[in-house]
């Protein structure tokens, strides 16, 4: 079998063809298979299965034996990138590939183009979707649960999804149609912006979150009482923010304050048993 | 063959079923977020009949994991293995032996967060035993059989569900039986600190979480005031 770009790379005097495209539906297939990118994660190479497995419909479009095999393989190399805008490197590889397979570009460049974009890609996925649009989208939705508003979580999975399958699509067809210079054209949305506002929304939605708290708290057969519950929860969330911010874990918190919680009830009930 | 099973057993099949599908979505497939505490629990409320705790619970549990981010090479708690023992022993709680209150939220919670922990040590295991998939995966190259690699992720997403639908399993099993049995028996100076483990710590502590996740110091402040004038607000109202 012999792969198209090795019958282009015979035939010098002819004048080069425009690339093999792969199609639409091969596309498709691509963007499907990018939803399971993490499913085989290993320590040593990342996500490199992932890859290869989203890359492989239009591999075998693009190529036949030998050229297959190489192609496969260069496609196991170490990779790790943020899962979303993996799509947009994959559109992009796609595109390089189809020039690979024409026989204008030679193969390293595709794995050179891979290594040099997934850290940057990376980070933008990291800083937008985990760090911003997440903690805005569950902080919304703990302040509609909190106001009683039942489809709160579909908010939040409605908000979120937006954007990730909407930049999931996008990539992936900005990454084909713009090959290497994909980076760019992501760097025009301006993510950077909208991460930026979506911490002070964040920020209003935990004030509002935490007004809400105090007053289910108040109204619970549980409670204190006579506005304790905003003094206490108050006081209890400025000491925890501190004793975050001074890295001390969650857990540590959670357990040492459970437990200075039930002493000092206990030590109160034995000195003022009024706690029936 | 279900009908054999008695209904608890049946519900915690369920919890697991649930629980190990909707646990992929965490990192092995998809990632729509499904796998948020502030999901998976009301989706365990919502199959054992009773949504409104359910909400209250996942809100909670998603403030306490708010900061738990899957980045980079990082492996951080698993906060979804965790919700899921959370949510799925209080609702089994209230669902077959009583109303699920403040306590019992308390104890489940204190029982179901060092799952996060565990789920970690899953997640490394997993992603160790992964490798030899990324060697078959090589072999499947050398050899020229794109159908191998395309197989794959099937086993990896298999590997996953088992190992999380069996913790999720155990965790939910140990945590439900320990509360059916210590519940009854609380002294009352116990119960009463359960109750302000749930009704106070336990929010002002997601708060806090939830805090840390702001990266603007100015956006504190808003948080802050945006506080201020909602308890305003509702005091007022219930002035009036």
């Amino acid at each position: 079998m012999i792969g198209r770009g090795e019958s282009l790379a015979v035939a010098p005097s002819i004048a080069l063809p425009r690339s093999p495209r792969v199609s639409r539906f091969t596309l498709v297939r691509v963007l499907w298979r990018s939803f399971f990118f993490q499913a085989a994660t290993n320590y040593q190479r990342m996500q490199n299965v992932g890859f290869a497995y989203s890359m492989i419909p239009a591999l075998t479009e693009l190529y036949r034996g030998e050229d297959l095999k190489r192609a496969m393989a260069r496609h196991l190399l170490f990779f790790n990138s943020h899962p979303y805008m993996a799509d947009a490197l994959l559109g992009a590889t796609v595109r390089l590939e189809e020039d690979v397979a024409a026989g204008k570009l030679p193969p390293e460049r595709v794995t050179a183009f891979k290594a040099a974009m997934m850290g940057p890609m990376a980070a933008i996925g990291d800083s937008f979707f985990y760090a911003s649009l997440k903690p805005f989208a569950a902080a919304l939705a703990v302040a509609g649960i909190v106001s009683d508003v039942l489809w709160a979580p579909i908010v939040f999975l409605v908000l979120y999804n937006m954007f990730h399958l909407g930049l999931r699509c996008y990539g992936l067809a900005a990454g084909y149609n713009m090959g290497e210079r994909v980076f760019e054209k992501l760097y025009q949305i301006d993510l950077v912006q909208f991460s930026d506002r979506s911490h002070y929304m964040a920020a209003i939605c935990i004030g509002v979150s935490g007004a809400l708290m105090v007053d289910h708290a108040a109204h619970l057969p549980g409670a204190f009482g006579s506005g304790l519950e905003l003094i206490l929860l108050l006081a209890l969330t400025l000491i925890c923010f501190q004793c975050l911010k001074r890295r001390i874990t969650m857990p540590w918190l959670l357990y040492g304050f459970s437990v200075l919680s039930i002493v000092l009830i206990g030590v109160l009930n034995t000195f003022f048993p009024l706690i029936e | 063959m279900l009908e054999s099973v008695s209904p608890l057993a049946r519900d915690l099949i369920a919890v697991t079923a649930i629980g190990g599908t909707l646990a992929l979505d965490r990192r092995a497939a998809f990632q729509l977020m499904v796998s948020q505490p502030l999901v998976v629990i009301p989706i365990l409320g919502l199959f054992l009949g009773n949504l409104p705790t359910a909400l209250w619970l996942g809100a909670l549990v998603q403030l306490l994991w708010m900061s738990s981010l899957l980045v980079g090479a990082s492996v951080p708690p698993n906060e979804t293995l965790s919700s899921l023992v959370i949510g799925g022993a209080a609702l089994l709680f209230g669902r077959h032996v009583g109303p699920i209150d403040l306590p019992v939220m308390a104890l489940c919670i204190l029982l179901g967060a060092p799952v996060s922990l565990l789920g970690r040590l899953i997640d490394i295991q997993v992603d160790r035993e992964n490798l030899a998939l990324a060697h078959r995966a090589d072999l499947a190259a050398a050899a020229g059989t794109p159908g191998v690699i395309s197989r794959l992720p099937l086993i990896g997403l298999f590997r996953t569900f088992v190992a999380e639908a069996g913790l999720v399993a155990a965790g939910t099993s140990i945590a439900f039986f320990v509360v059916r049995a210590v519940h009854p028996a609380l002294p009352p100076p116990l119960i009463r600190a359960l109750d302000v483990i749930a009704l106070y710590l336990v929010p002002a502590l997601g708060l806090a979480v939830a805090m840390t996740t702001v990266r603007r110091r100015r956006a504190l402040a808003l948080a802050g005031i945006a506080f201020v004038v909602v308890v305003s607000g509702l005091r007022y109202l219930e002035v009036q």
